[in-house]
């Protein structure tokens, strides 16, 4: 396996950090939408979006279809933005200390 | 990696993806795999057809919040199914990895299944492997062109018709083909319509084992379910080394038994080789097994060379399936699907509530008699029109009056809401509080009921 030195290219530096940031947006995003799915299920044969339509204080009528979309949405925004936050937090910060540390 | 070097090093991550060309295979397991293949999506593509009862046999109305599955018609109410299906569902994934690997894998699973489709297109309109690769790698002349074209065209209108099918499921099929047909469609049924199918589309058509390889949750943790006893499909390496072929393998005085012709690695739609003993990658589709046993009859040597196995008989030691694993497993599957199967058709499809009425305490009625008020909800979560009737027990002599026009009539899916009187001699009703129980039943069929627990205000002056 060819390895080198992080400081040796910089270009190919680059491309590797790059690489990782969208690999960890692609596993966000695929691991997020599996989650929302069964949310989604779990939730909407409990509640009924039209119910919570209802009892919601916004006053913008939205439909069992329109509702059960949304709500999937949301579960899969809310979802991604917790894999971001794992995958950010992660990733060691590129920082001289942390370089020293992560590595002894 | 490094533990002693303080300074970073940059492992390359991933190798370009290199495209993989399973070669076709013929045996007993493909037979069985293609069985799987036509059962399976048999199913998915005939079921949304059939009618049940005056609706579609399978139909799960989301707008309507109820599904059918054949005479069975489940509510919100029934959550506890799906609850419990999905709790089989995992425990049937542990018992069969534990006995046999990855069978999902293998013959199961959509993935695999609707990829072997559209391998099944790509060959008959491209040929076989090495036709393929040579195709791929030539210019693009009207040959390659109508070639890919055609593939396109096939692996486009099967990917629609499945898109179509899967909305099908969730909207009733035949308004829906005439909705196709004449281009009248509301915006749900043509986003999912065309996810689906492009989902299908990308996932059997390009990303196949790419998905089992990085996408797929269960491929990277089936490996905590196996044991020395599971049947994994493994090459034996000492009846195989050494491996050689041609001439290096005429003049060698003692070879093994695999004449190294890579048909295993060739059939294998991971492309891996199993002979480097068992990896992640492989999804147990025993297309090597197939392959193999077909060049060992060939060249007159027995087959098995890779066959279905266990660890402990590969190492020659004495093997046994049932073991305490696979005798809990089986265990707990057998009580789970046993507790489902009684609690489906055991079920009452009535949901009653009764609601005291919380203006009074009772009423009284004459000299002798007081009356509590209730409000009393049916919902029928069964598939036909039913009556019923409404007694109460608890106290002696309590008698039930209600007023409505038709008596307790509701359509399937209907909720009725009653205000009911029950009325008790005051002799007998004479503490504070009392608990009485309200039964409702059908007329027609008095088995099906359901019996709600309410107070009863006393007269206990």
């Amino acid at each position: 396996m060819p390895t080198q030195p992080i400081t040796a290219n910089k270009d190919f530096n680059e491309r590797q950090i790059k690489r990782i940031f969208y690999r960890r947006l692609g596993i966000a995003i695929w691991v997020s939408f599996l989650v929302a799915a069964v949310q989604s299920v779990v939730f909407f044969a409990q509640f009924d979006p039209a119910y919570l339509n209802e009892i919601a204080s916004i006053t913008i009528s939205i439909g069992r279809w329109q509702g059960y979309a949304l709500g999937f949405v949301f579960f899969w925004g809310f979802n991604f933005i917790t894999g971001l936050f794992c995958g950010v937090i992660m990733a060691m910060p590129r920082t001289k200390l942390a370089q020293r540390t992560a590595h002894k | 990696m490094s533990t002693n070097e303080t300074k970073p090093v940059e492992l390359k991550l991933y190798k370009a993806h290199e495209k993989v060309y399973p070669r076709e295979t013929k045996g007993r397991f493909q037979f069985k795999r293609k069985l799987a293949v036509f059962v399976l999506l048999g199913l998915f593509y005939f079921l949304p057809w059939l009618d049940w009862g005056g609706h579609q046999a399978v139909l799960f109305d989301l707008p309507a919040r109820r599904f059918y599955i054949f005479g069975i018609t489940l509510w919100p109410q029934d959550f506890i199914f799906l609850a419990l299906m999905l709790i089989i569902a995992a425990f049937s994934l542990f018992f069969f990895t534990a006995l046999a690997g990855r069978l999902w894998c293998g013959f199961a699973c959509p993935q695999t299944v609707w990829t072997e489709v559209f391998i099944w297109m790509e060959q008959l309109t491209e040929g076989n492997r090495n036709k393929r690769m040579k195709l791929d790698k030539g210019p693009w002349n009207f040959n390659k062109i109508w070639r890919k074209t055609a593939k396109q065209a096939m692996w486009i209108t099967f990917a629609l018709w499945t898109g179509f099918t899967f909305v099908g499921f969730f909207t009733p099929i035949k308004e829906l083909a005439v909705g196709v047909w004449t281009w009248n469609l509301g915006p749900w049924e043509t986003f999912w319509m065309f996810f689906y199918g492009f989902a299908t589309y990308g996932n059997a058509g390009f990303l196949r084992e790419q998905v089992c390889l990085y996408m797929c949750p269960y491929a990277r943790f089936q490996g905590a379910m196996f044991d020395k006893e599971t049947l994994i499909i493994s090459y034996d390496v000492a009846r195989g080394e050494p491996r050689m072929r041609g001439k290096t393998r005429r003049e060698a005085e003692n070879p093994g038994d695999c004449i190294d012709c890579t048909m295993c690695v060739q059939v294998c739609p991971t492309g891996i080789d199993i002979r480097d003993g068992l990896q992640y990658e492989c999804i147990a589709c025993a297309a090597c097994i197939d392959a193999c046993d077909e060049v060992m009859e060939t060249v007159g040597l027995p087959k098995g060379l890779i066959r279905y196995t266990t660890e402990n008989s590969l190492a020659g030691k004495e093997s046994r399936v049932f073991r305490p694993r696979i005798i809990i497993y089986g265990i707990i599957l057998t009580l789970l699907l046993s507790a489902f199967g009684y609690a489906l058709f055991s079920r009452s499809t009535i949901d009653a509530n009764v609601i005291p009425d919380r203006n009074s305490f009772y009423r009284i009625v004459d000299a002798k008699r007081i009356e509590n008020v209730y409000n009393l909800k049916i919902m029928n979560k069964g598939p036909v029109t039913a009556q019923y009737q409404v007694t109460a027990t608890g106290l002696d002599g309590l008698k039930v009056d209600f007023e409505t026009e038709d008596g307790l009539t509701a359509e399937p899916g209907e909720l009725i809401s009653v205000p009911i009187r029950i009325r008790a001699d005051r002799a007998v009703a004479n503490k504070k509080i009392h608990t009485i129980k309200v039964i409702v039943n059908e007329v027609d069929n008095p088995n099906n009921s359901s019996t709600e627990t309410v107070k009863y205000f006393g007269y206990d002056k």
